[in-house]
């Protein structure tokens, strides 16, 4: 945590090398996290790709007192949400593409080198409702609290905390059925 | 069935491995953002450089913390008589706490404190003072530095105007209580229902007119929380508002070494009395004749005339050399200043060094000069004072305003 501040403090007075610490700090988790709530690895990459360019273009104007590891989740969380919505009003990519596009071979430009144990986390958590997936990654690996994330979200934290409750009850259930194995 | 300990594990480690040369890629990509976003910054939106040093700024936030420096004017003060109303155990416990962590908001913005004492816990070494805007503060090798990001400036004086000559713990409170001017309120924090001791102050010092409201936890003793104004009835809002104080035992190095980007220029600050205390040294009774005398000749004769005041514990003669000291009781002045019987106590001048600076106020220039005193413990420290040159009624006369900064111990 005292990191986190002291590299904010760096990051706002305009040093680059706190930047880069940040980068090398949260991305692998970022790619993660975006990778389990978008279920497309290219979406994933643009999504991380966008919220350090976002966070670089304002150094200044960035209110943030602690919780980094916070801010940059909830950071990819809004965006995957409106790249979803984006995709909902597109209407482009058919269910079939979407989960083919999970288990998509490496491309050479590709930034996440696919392994197996996370496309299959990845596929489990695609088989989650939207919401209990979002409130299990934004909570587990995101590092929220449950009354970080309702604020985020705008709901309540009994919500949150059952969307959770029940999204990793199905993934349990998920990661330990054959169709996974 | 795996338990979801296990399921929760797999989430937060699931490995991702990256391709070097995007990382690479992506990294090069966000640092050139970064670089286009800094130089896009229209100039417009670059602060005011008097605005940021002299007016409400992170910078006062250093007269926040220096007040007590001041009042105390002559040498870091070890200790106070113990408090009746401090419990002994408590003070050993304080002891150990020699660093602190202040977040608080000054007009325009939110800063975060950083402060550690030295060994004995009586005054503090190194502080960090940081902005929310960028701007920093802090002390090094006996000089405080100001950084300005929107002017890529580093400002500095020679002089530690930065820090506390009376650690946090129950001999501040205690120092303040024997100030004029102070009520002590007994509570209860309605979020905790622990008992606090609410302090309100005011005093004149050669910072200018402070007033104070500091929230000390009755257990420990320690603040808790305290506003500062710059004024003498709380009114407006606060230079300095600190909402969250944290101790530590220790904080490492690296919290004080400031490193900062690029290559700023660095100019110095010019020297200055607040225009509040002209009034007070105007008076042609007080300070001494100069007539003939060169600036570092009639300096060296008031600093020496000021300590043997002080040596001779003539408290008449003090206030007669430096006229700011009548904002003061005599009680408090005789412990803050003479100490009498205590090993810190000041017996003898060893030095007084030339005119390091100088500048002017509204009643003619005014220049600091470096002291050297002996100590009873033998220590030996080094307090800058300014003195104020002025001509009236016909007669150069000059008096001494008060300290420049905090004393300083000399190995």
């Amino acid at each position: 945590m005292l990191e986190d501040k002291l590299l904010i403090w760096k990051f706002k007075l305009g040093e680059k090398a706190a930047l880069a610490r940040i980068y090398e700090k949260y991305k692998n988790n970022l790619l993660r996290m975006a990778g389990g709530l978008s279920n497309q690895t290219s979406i994933a990459e643009d999504v991380v790709h966008d919220v350090f360019v976002s966070l670089a273009q304002s150094p200044g104007q960035l209110k943030l007192g602690g919780n980094l590891k916070g801010y940059l989740a909830t950071c990819v969380a809004n965006r995957i949400r409106n790249s979803n919505r984006a995709a909902q009003r597109r209407r482009t990519v058919n269910l079939d593409e979407a989960e083919s596009s999970v288990k998509d071979t490496n491309l050479p430009e590709s930034w996440i080198i696919r392994n197996e144990e996370l496309d299959k986390l990845n596929f489990a958590l695609s088989q989650l409702p939207y919401d209990q997936r979002e409130a299990v990654i934004l909570h587990v690996q995101g590092g929220m609290k449950f009354r970080a994330i309702a604020k985020s979200l705008n709901v309540s934290i009994n919500t949150v905390q059952s969307r959770y409750r029940y999204g990793l009850e199905k993934l349990r259930s998920l990661l330990n059925s054959e169709v996974i194995k | 069935m795996r338990p979801a300990e296990e399921i929760k594990d797999l989430l937060k480690n699931v490995p991702v491995n990256t391709n070097s040369q995007k990382d690479k890629q992506v990294l090069d990509e966000i640092l050139n953002t970064m670089d286009q976003s800094q130089n896009a910054q229209p100039a417009v939106n670059r602060p005011n450089i008097w605005r940021i040093i002299m007016k409400n700024n992170i910078n006062k936030i250093a007269a926040t913390f220096i007040i007590i420096a001041v009042v105390l004017s002559f040498l870091a003060i070890d200790r106070l008589n113990p408090p009746a109303w401090a419990l002994s155990d408590t003070i050993e416990a304080l002891k150990d706490l020699k660093a602190v962590y202040v977040v608080g908001a000054y007009p325009g913005g939110t800063a975060e404190i950083w402060m550690r004492s030295n060994d004995s816990g009586s005054h503090s070494t190194d502080s960090v003072v940081r902005g929310s805007q960028g701007a920093i503060t802090w002390t090094k090798d006996g000089s405080t530095y100001h950084y300005e990001p929107g002017q890529n400036t580093v400002y500095f004086e020679n002089a530690i105007t930065l820090g506390l000559s009376q650690w946090f713990g129950p001999e501040l409170l205690e120092m303040f209580r024997k100030a004029d001017n102070t009520e002590i309120i007994r509570g209860k924090d309605p979020a905790t229902g622990r008992a606090r001791v609410t302090m309100i102050c005011s005093m004149i010092d050669s910072n200018g007119p402070q007033s104070w409201i500091i929230e000390f936890d009755v257990i420990s003793k320690l603040p808790v929380a305290f506003k500062h104004w710059q004024n003498l009835d709380r009114s407006g809002q606060p230079a300095f508002e600190a909402y969250k104080i944290t101790y530590y035992e220790t904080l490492p190095d690296s919290f004080f070494e400031i490193n900062i980007p690029g290559n700023p220029t660095y100019t110095e600050k010019p020297l200055t009395i607040p225009d509040e205390n002209v009034g007070a040294l105007s008076n042609p009774r007080d300070g001494v004749s100069i007539e003939g005398l060169s600036q570092q000749e009639a300096a060296e004769k008031i600093v020496r005339i000021l300590y043997r005041a002080v040596i001779d514990q003539d408290l008449d003669q003090l206030k007669n050399i430096a006229p700011l000291c009548r904002n003061w009781n005599d009680e408090f002045l005789q412990e803050i200043v003479f100490k009498p019987g205590k090993d810190d106590r000041i017996t003898e001048i060893v030095k007084i060094g030339k005119i390091f600076k100088t500048g002017h106020s509204k009643l003619g220039p005014i220049a600091a000069v470096p002291t050297e005193v002996k100590l009873h413990n033998g220590k030996r420290v080094e307090n800058k004072m300014i003195i104020q040159f002025r001509r009236l009624g016909g007669k150069s006369t000059c008096v001494v305003h008060g300290p420049y900064g905090l004393p300083r111990e000399i190995d």
